[in-house]
């Protein structure tokens, strides 16, 4: 886990997109702090602080919000439609002794020696939905390949989790398995179709019999 | 062979306009890595399966590949010298309507400087501009 960062925010006076792109012209992002039955605050923070505090995969940040400290989780981050920019984040309020539920990247160690005996790595899930305390967030979830032969698979149930973090997935869901190569299947067309059925196609009448 | 669908409503559609950005499939969902769309048009299922092609001949079967669009729209056309009238042309080819930032092919199970290697054989044979992106992380 990394250390909470504090990063200081400005109270946004403006309202929709427009005064949100002013905002980004700016050097700053829009950003609205939530949570713990308290009114939210629309607030702008430093779009390079922030970045900073992204590469270093903060995950509980502290706030400057009016003069007061608060301890917040970043909850959500909407990026543009290339996903190359960050439009706005939504801060929620916790307190150090509240568990949440968020989710946690699973980072792969190691190397599966099953690819070298004609496996393929196939990893379905990427993240993992956990409950943990709110400082104690793990950056990722470190899952040691070096033993994965073709057909074998680790399991949620077989994470080794930091302690206080519980998994809410469920316990049998492949978390990364070694499948054999397969020559990757053509999508399937029936051959000599030249086109798909129409299901609304009228249907011709009975020629007419006098 | 390329794809099309199975069952249609209506085998013609209207020609329409490809407007606004990709809000849905514009992430990295499936494989780590994938190759993204920066502009608008309309993908033809050929084009869609050479780059499938391409990635399998690049592979061979040491990785996964996910298509994450798929041709639902038929676009028709009318015969040379043809005179004006007489109806709407017959279905041509179909294709994939493309936003900027939609995600065309992943692929998995293979380092990046490989999969950065196949996806720029497969961007070369897209009909616009495409870039590697990577999984988002947080």
């Amino acid at each position: 886990m990394a250390d909470a960062i504090t990063l200081k925010t400005e109270a946004r006076s403006g309202k929709g997109g427009r005064d949100a792109t002013r905002v980004r012209k700016a050097g700053r992002i829009p950003a609205i702090v939530y949570g713990h039955k308290v009114a939210p605050d629309a607030v702008t923070v430093s779009k390079d602080e922030l970045l900073l505090a992204l590469r270093q995969h903060a995950r509980t940040l502290q706030l400057v919000v009016g003069g007061k400290n608060e301890t917040v989780l970043i909850q959500s981050i909407q990026h543009n439609h290339l996903g190359s920019e960050v439009l706005h984040i939504d801060f929620r309020r916790v307190s150090a002794d509240e568990r949440v539920r968020t989710t946690v990247e699973i980072e792969l160690r190691g190397h599966a020696p099953g690819t070298n005996s004609g496996g393929v790595l196939d990893q379905p899930l990427h993240k993992i939905h956990v409950e943990c305390p709110a400082l104690a967030i793990p950056t990722a979830i470190r899952v040691k390949i070096d033993a994965l032969q073709i057909d074998q698979a680790i399991h949620v149930r077989e994470l080794e989790l930091p302690p206080g973090v519980k998994a809410l997935e469920d316990p049998d869901l492949v978390v990364v398995q070694v499948k054999p190569a397969a020559i990757l299947a053509e999508p399937t067309v029936a051959e000599g179709v030249a086109e798909p059925e129409v299901i609304t196609k009228k249907k011709e009448k009975p020629a007419e019999e006098e | 062979m390329p794809q099309m669908p199975k069952r249609v409503k209506f085998r013609k559609t209207q020609r329409g306009r490809i407007r606004g950005n990709a809000c849905r499939g514009n992430t990295v969902s499936f494989g780590e890595y994938g190759l993204q769309s920066l502009d608008r048009g309309w993908l033809s299922a050929e084009a869609l399966e050479a780059g499938r092609v391409t990635v399998a001949q690049f592979m061979r079967g040491e990785g996964r590949l996910y298509i994450r669009v798929f041709p639902h729209k038929s676009v028709t056309s009318i015969p040379a010298e043809t005179r004006m009238g007489k109806g709407k042309g017959e279905p041509e080819f179909w294709a994939c309507v493309i936003k900027p930032g939609m995600i065309l092919f992943e692929v998995g199970g293979m380092p990046e400087t490989a999969a950065k290697d196949c996806l720029a054989r497969v961007a070369y044979k897209m009909p616009f501009k495409c870039r590697f992106v990577k999984r988002q992380t947080t």
